[in-house]
């Protein structure tokens, strides 16, 4: 078992964290906006005496325990394997910092779980106030769920200068709540509330669709209209907030949204740029197909409409996600940690005079292999590998086509010596390690090449 | 503000009869039942017809034919603020478009839309997409990268070994016995000007029909009483959710667009070997394969021929079936579309594994 260097060949691992946190966050932040929903909602329906939606709320209540239970749950401690397996230093930097309030999280998250199954399985069974209140007691647990991992999440994008300033000295406990409170912590808690909310209506409005129009016609339209205007809030807060995010990100992560303005060039970083324009478009248009097919014509609303919305919200929280992720390149923790494990006031003294192997408890060399490529290889697993593959996503092979064995040692220099004109320091971390450690990095990648392969068809310029 | 916006509303309405054509739109409807989705394909093509348009137009502002065709599209991909996403979106959406008419076709074959009083619209329809058809072989051209070269020139080799008259339409077409950059020019003035002076009366056409006809009763919902079969109005109801789709659509198209930004090759040498396994765009590739089974000239000339008599027939269909009562023929024609279907399926697919094998075999031989 080559634990922890997790070769995911041509996807990658940081794609399996990717594929299971998309998933994840379409229905963690339904779980807690879902919450409000189906508390807000029967409180309306008992205050205005509307029996005929406790039946719906029942059905959704069901499909809510279903999705959140199994699926979110199970993908959550899919993301703990996965980031785990691919990030073990970074994984391990923030259970060092955050592990109470994990531990808190997972207080609130055993009450979110029992108090979902408590709400389904006592319909009809207990008091209409006491069933209201679990409801009650359900939607502010999972909202706490937020606060607390909202507070890790944005850590890693903008520790904020009061935990930098004793990160590695073993104090950084210490600055817990200041790294909590991070810069970006409010804006994104807002922003996350916002999808909760949108995507609670999303999700609903799957429910809604599966009433019968011409049966029940008032009912379904009450229904789909309320659940419409959930939307709302997103439509009309989102740029604003998004701008107060964007505002509290560090000018150099901002710069990584204008790499792709002007080109499309391979090997350049520009899918951020993209993929962060996919965001408003989503966002902006998802609204108004909502209104198009839901709000003008309740009764007609399908299934199809419902998914079609649900695939709308899957790109722009897709997008959302990707784009938050890769904000913080180079860095896995913004300015002290390096997407790649290495920690960035270790790079003269520890990695580069005295060797990164040394210093990477993680990395061992495979004693099969000649000296030189074992050392190659076990740089290329530590320093390459989580975000590049072989052959696949961010292919090496593609990378280094065209370039022979003293290209592929130049382009490591640039990298190592990392200096300001390095076209590729805004998102790539220095390549780091003793002359030999580099020189045998780059006779590994040679390797794979003897005779270096033409340019590609498709130019990289 | 009310009494300005009603005076305004009023002046444009004495003038341009508004009011007449809100009533007409009010008017008419729309069969609702469980194929009512196959309608919106229509407008999804028009959508992108007008992206087309568009981008087109602002593609126009860099690119520049001839000599430095190249050059202006590596500016465009490479060098200029969202370039690549205007030629992106161009791109994918001619692709998209030529998709959502050919299923805008079969739909309308299948619910026999076809027949009596809509055959204009058939014969129209059918001219549409083979005008997008050309549309698309000569925009492929344009950038006159590597792939684009070697596409165009295989391309043109097939009318050029066209018994007799064959030369002569390709040296018409390329301008000379090469593909250069006289080429470029030809089919530039062809893309921008030529096709869409054809291409815009006769979609101008096909749309009034659809208007006068309004959408057709598929042959299972029209044979039950008028009071069983649902209706809905055009105007909201119809246009509403045709906006939406517009807007699904659009979102389909940025992330093509976003993901799969399309690339530039090598610039064209002619000079060079053709890389292995070149081929055209995917709606050409049946014809590719079915004239690739035979060989020599009149080989060629006779798949060509098969090709041609296929797609007469299936243009004069609506005069075969013309009716409900057309009895017996009705299900012969339904036939021959599934035929139709699986023949471009099959040959397609082949055809894909066909450039895969020849791939392979060229990396392997090296």
């Amino acid at each position: 078992m080559n634990y922890p260097f997790w070769d995911v060949p041509h996807i990658g691992s940081g794609w399996v964290i990717g594929l299971i946190a998309i998933f994840h966050v379409m229905i963690s932040h339904f779980a807690v906006g879902g919450g409000f929903y189906l508390w807000l909602a029967e409180r309306k329906a008992l205050r205005e005496n509307r029996r005929e939606w406790l039946v719906m709320l029942r059905q959704h209540s069901k499909f809510f325990l279903v999705l959140t239970g199994v699926f979110g749950a199970a993908s959550g401690v899919g993301i703990w394997f996965a980031i785990g397996l691919a990030h073990p230093e970074a994984t391990s930097t923030l259970i060092h910092n955050f592990v109470f309030g994990w531990a808190i999280e997972w207080v609130f998250f055993m009450v979110e779980l029992t108090t979902a199954a408590v709400y389904y399985y006592t319909w009809g069974r207990i008091p209409d106030r006491l069933h209201l209140k679990v409801g009650w007691v359900y939607a502010v647990a999972s909202l706490f769920t937020l606060i607390i991992i909202n507070g890790i999440l944005t850590f890693m994008l903008t520790p904020g200068a009061a935990w930098l300033s004793v990160a590695g000295s073993g104090q950084e406990a210490a600055k817990f709540w200041a790294a909590f409170f991070n810069p970006t912590y409010w804006p994104s808690l807002f922003l996350r509330t916002l999808v909760c909310v949108s995507l609670a209506g999303i999700w609903a409005l799957v429910t809604c669709s599966r009433l019968d129009g011409e049966r029940q016609p008032a009912l379904k339209t009450e229904l789909v209209r309320w659940s419409a205007k959930w939307l709302l809030p997103s439509f009309l807060l989102l740029p604003l907030v998004l701008a107060w995010f964007l505002w509290q990100v560090p000018e150099s992560q901002r710069e990584l949204l204008k790499l792709g303005i002007s080109t499309i060039g391979s090997g350049a970083f520009t899918q951020v740029t993209r993929i962060s324009m996919l965001i408003a478009l989503t966002s902006g248009t998802i609204v108004l197909v909502v209104y198009f097919l839901a709000w003008r014509s309740p009764r007609e609303f399908t299934l199809s409409h419902a998914l079609a919305v649900l695939l709308l919200g899957l790109i722009a929280t897709a997008s959302g996600e990707y784009t938050r992720e890769t904000l913080r390149k180079p860095y896995v923790i913004g300015q002290h940690m390096y997407s790649n494990g290495v920690r960035k006031q270790w790079v003269a003294d520890k990695y580069n005079r005295e060797g990164y192997l040394m210093h990477s408890p993680w990395v061992s060399k495979d004693p099969a292999l000649p000296p030189q490529m074992a050392t190659g290889q076990a740089m290329f697993r530590g320093q390459c590998m989580s975000c590049h593959t072989r052959d696949g996503y961010r292919s090496m092979e593609r990378l280094l086509a065209g370039r022979n064995p003293e290209a592929i040692q130049n382009l490591l220099k640039v990298l190592h010596e990392n200096k300001e004109n390095n076209p590729y320091r805004a998102y790539m971390p220095p390549v780091v390690g003793t002359a030999d450690e580099i020189a045998a990095l780059g006779a590994y990648l040679a390797a794979w090449s003897p005779a270096f392969k033409p340019p590609p068809a498709k130019p990289a310029k | 503000m009310k009494a300005l916006a009603a005076s305004v509303y009023q002046w444009m309405d004495e003038r341009l009869g508004l009011e007449e054509a809100l009533a007409f739109a009010r008017h008419k409807t729309v069969p609702v039942h469980r194929h009512t989705f196959w309608y919106y394909w229509g407008g999804i093509s028009l959508l992108f017809f007008l992206i087309q348009a568009f981008t087109g137009i602002l593609l126009l502002v860099y690119y520049r034919p001839g000599p430095e065709a190249y050059d202006s599209v590596r500016q465009i991909t490479y060098d200029i603020n969202f370039g690549w996403l205007i030629r992106s979106a161009h791109s994918w959406a001619a692709n998209l478009m030529i998709g959502a008419i050919f299923i805008h076709m079969f739909s309308v074959y299948f619910m026999k839309a076809y027949r009596k009083p809509r055959e204009i619209g058939w014969f129209s329809g059918i001219g549409l997409l083979l005008l997008c058809m050309v549309f698309g072989f000569s925009g492929y051209l344009l950038p006159m990268d590597e792939l684009a070269y070697f596409a165009t020139k295989v391309g043109l080799e097939i009318p050029q070994k066209t018994p007799v008259i064959g030369p002569v339409i390709a040296n018409l077409m390329r301008g000379g016995l090469e593909v250069s950059e006289f080429t470029v020019q030809r089919f530039f003035a062809l893309h921008v000007v030529v096709l869409p002076a054809l291409f815009l009366p006769l979609l101008g056409l096909h749309l009034w029909l659809v208007q006068k006809h309004g959408n057709a009763w598929p042959p299972a919902e029209e044979v039950k009483p008028a009071a069983e079969r649902k209706t809905m109005p055009f105007f909201p109801n119809f246009l509403a959710k045709d906006l939406a789709m517009w807007l699904i659509t659009l979102n389909v198209l940025a992330v093509c667009a976003a993901l799969f930004p399309w690339d530039l090759g090598e610039q064209a040498d002619a000079l060079k070997a053709p890389p292995p396994g070149i081929h055209p765009e995917w709606y050409f590739m049946s014809s590719f394969m079915v004239i690739k089974l035979f060989q020599g000239a009149w080989g060629q000339a006779f798949a060509m021929g098969l090709f041609t008599l296929g797609l007469v027939l299936w243009t004069l269909v609506p005069l075969f079936d013309s009716t409900r009562h057309a009895g017996q023929r009705g299900k012969y024609a339904t036939y021959f579309g599934l035929l139709v279907v699986v023949i471009l399926a099959v040959t397609t697919i082949w055809a894909y594994y066909a450039v895969a094998a020849e791939i392979q075999q060229h990396a392997q031989g090296l």
